[in-house]
């Protein structure tokens, strides 16, 4: 053999040397390592378990110092072996060792490809690729598929709300919201009102978060945060509650007194006092009542055409009692009736009789006394 | 002193000395410890009953009773005028036909004192009692039940006492009249205890009777019943006994707001409350009056008729 023919050999075993590189053996002083599937896909989480043969072709025994390279950070790899953890191998001539490697792929590991090596130092290194097939996490999501409400003052509104914790972890989140003074928010997890929920890794917890808004709440748009929030992790959604106003009414006497007194037959005004409790204007209020039969109540104005919020109109009104009312108390009541709401007042009336027949019996007394008197001058002095 | 007083005083004296007078004082006393007994056995039932009328606890002791005996308002409404007759009967026939009359006569007083005396000593008496059996139940019931009476409730036993006094002096009156009238006490004494029974049992039957044969037959409206009810009513009210027990009940239960029938518009809307003081006293005014003109007819009567006898010594 010339040294021509050497030469070729040489290139032909480097030619072998080139291909089996995709194979992932690595054929380096001696040392070779090998597994089988170099090229994975995963998903965030996961934990990919390599297994590596270590192959030694050279006639003495080799030591390797085994570490794995170019690692993406937060990625975690562990070297076993025979259920111990491993930092050098040693392979017999023309033998080959097992080991295993397992790399965890973190939960929140961006989605795409990582290349990292595992290298026995010095001796040879085995490249191993690893696809993200998605986008990881490591975060709690609190959504609302619907965090937009509308309605009254009073009425409660109430939200669904779903809590997933994408950790690797049981967690415990304490539910808060921001809501203004006043506002009463409240978590219910299986119907239970909670202020904190566990949810278990990868799971997800349904939510009610019912939401009274303050009583003397303006009318608007209010945005309120929720937080749930644990020990490492967060997250913050916002409800929107939209508040049309509410409306109320109230009637009543400026002094508050619902009593008052007449004589049968007479008439009494009363100075009623419509107040606009809620915080929308309220248009067209009616004033009537419901009196005893053969009463008569009038009022004046008999309509108010529009009170704002929080406004007050006084109304006087004409009480007019029947002449055959007996003395004693009688309900009146009266309402005043917006379309939107109504309010009504109960006047307790005291019915007073008329002393006109009184006086008739105090002249009937005078009479008799004077005919008495009559009697004692006629014959008394004699 | 002016000799009308000291006519009277020496009438009040014979009262207060005279058997009949103890005798009677101790009937009322009897029944007044009688009808409290009972209305202390019973007011924590009748408390329960109406909460509304709980208010006026203390007049309760004079309308309740548990059915054994009469409250005190029927025992004074019962007692009352044989009480005021008793004081009056033998008023001045007595004195004629014991021959005093002649000889008070002789003294130097107008005539009419004698009997005015006689009312007012007799009138006197009976106010002191039934004002000191009032005070007298008052008293017992205010430390039997340990709750004292609001000034309304007192002002409303008060008249109460005074609306008594004037029907006892009704009867007194009567008495009076019949014994000027008639010149045998016993016969005065049967007079008006007949015209008493006749109030008291046979005047609401006769009113029955004319009620049943006045009603309306055919075509009844509601308003034939009404005025035939009123009709009735108006009956009922010529006797004294009925002025008398309106007035009382009506004084001494607050809740009664009126005598006559009611109609329904009446009704409606009215809310079962007590009439304050005022309005019961407006309500049983009528009544009130009626009394007091009896009593002054009567009254009057036994004046003129005394006047215009004749007395002479018996001899």
């Amino acid at each position: 053999m010339n040294a021509g023919n050497r030469r070729i050999i040489w290139l032909l075993a480097l030619l072998i040397c080139l291909a089996s590189f995709g194979g992932g053996s690595v054929y380096a002083a001696g040392l070779s390592l090998y597994t089988p599937y170099p090229t994975v896909s995963v998903t965030p989480g996961e934990s990919i378990q390599y297994s590596v043969d270590i192959i030694n072709q050279g006639g003495a025994i080799d030591v390797a110092d085994l570490a794995v390279t170019n690692l993406p950070p937060k990625w975690e790899a562990k070297l076993t072996a025979d259920g111990m953890s491993v930092q050098q191998v040693a392979v017999k001539p023309n033998d080959s060792r097992n080991i295993s490697l397992q790399v965890d792929v973190p939960l929140d590991a961006n989605k795409g490809t990582y290349r990292f090596q595992l290298t026995a130092k010095g001796k040879g290194s085995l490249p191993l690729t690893v696809t993200v097939s998605e986008q990881g996490t490591f975060k709690t999501e609190l959504t609302s598929e619907q965090p937009n409400m509308e309605g009254h003052a009073d009425s409660t509104f109430q939200y669904r709300a779903t809590l997933r914790n994408r950790t690797a972890e049981k967690q415990l989140y304490a539910m808060t919201a921001e809501a203004p003074q006043g506002w009463d928010v409240q978590f219910k997890a299986d119907g239970k009102s909670v202020t904190s929920v566990s949810v278990d890794a990868n799971a997800t917890k349904d939510i009610d978060i019912e939401i009274h808004p303050a009583e003397k709440v303006k009318s608007g748009t209010y945005k309120i945060p929720v937080k749930a929030s644990s020990g490492s992790t967060s997250s913050q959604m916002e409800l929107e509650v939209v508040i049309t106003g509410s409306y109320d009414l109230e009637l009543s006497t400026p002094s508050g007194l619902l009593s008052t007194d007449i004589t049968a037959g007479d008439q009494k005004t009363v100075q009623l006092k419509v107040t606009n409790t809620g915080t929308a204007p309220l248009h067209d209020i009616e004033l009537s009542a419901n009196t005893p039969v053969n009463w008569e109540v009038t009022f004046d104005p008999k309509k108010i055409t529009k009170l704002d919020a929080g406004k007050s109109a006084e109304v006087t009104a004409t009480i007019k009692a029947d002449s055959k009312a007996i003395a004693g108390d009688y309900v009146v009541s009266m309402s005043a009736s917006a379309p939107e709401k109504s309010a009504d007042a109960e006047f307790r009336v005291a019915v007073k009789t008329s002393v006109l027949w009184g006086w008739l019996g105090v002249i009937i007394i005078l009479a008799v006394i004077g005919g008495v008197y009559y009697l004692f001058r006629q014959y008394g002095r004699r | 002193m002016h000799p009308f007083w000291v006519i009277v005083q020496k009438e009040i004296a014979d009262h207060l000395r005279s058997w009949r007078f103890l005798i009677l004082v101790a009937l009322l006393f009897l029944t007044c410890i009688g009808s409290l007994y009972t209305a202390m056995s019973t007011l924590r039932e009748a408390v329960s009953k109406d909460d509304a009328q709980a208010a006026f606890l203390f007049l309760k002791l004079f309308t309740v009773s548990d059915g054994t005996l009469p409250p005190f308002i029927t025992f004074v409404g019962f007692l009352g005028p044989l009480f005021g007759i008793a004081m009056g009967f033998d008023a001045i026939n007595a004195e004629r036909n014991k021959g005093t009359l002649s000889r008070l006569l002789s003294q130097p007083i107008y005539r009419d004192y004698v009997i005015n005396a006689k009312f007012v000593a007799a009138l006197i008496v009976i106010s002191a009692l039934l004002f000191a059996l009032g005070f007298l139940v008052m008293g017992m019931g205010l430390i039997a039940i340990g709750i004292p009476p609001t000034p309304e409730e007192f002002g409303r036993l008060v008249f109460f006492l005074i609306v008594s006094v004037l029907y006892v002096s009704f009867w007194l009156n009567m008495a009076i009249l019949f014994s000027t009238r008639f010149r045998q006490a016993s016969t005065s004494a049967l007079a008006a205890i007949a015209v008493w029974l006749f109030f008291s049992v046979f005047y609401p039957l006769i009113v029955n009777l004319i009620a049943n044969a006045t009603f309306p037959k055919e075509a009844v409206t509601p308003d034939s019943v009404l005025s035939h009810q009123q009709f009735v009513q108006a009956l009922t009210r010529l006797s004294p006994s009925q002025l008398f027990s309106e007035a009382t009940t009506t004084m001494l239960t607050p809740s009664v707001r009126s005598l006559g029938p009611l109609t329904m518009e009446q009704i409606y809307g009215a809310i079962p409350s007590p009439l304050p003081l005022g309005q019961s006293l407006l309500l049983i005014w009528p009544q009130s009056v009626g009394l007091l003109a009896a009593t002054a007819v009567c009254f009057a009567l036994s004046y003129i008729l005394f006047m215009r006898q004749e007395i002479r010594s018996r001899n």
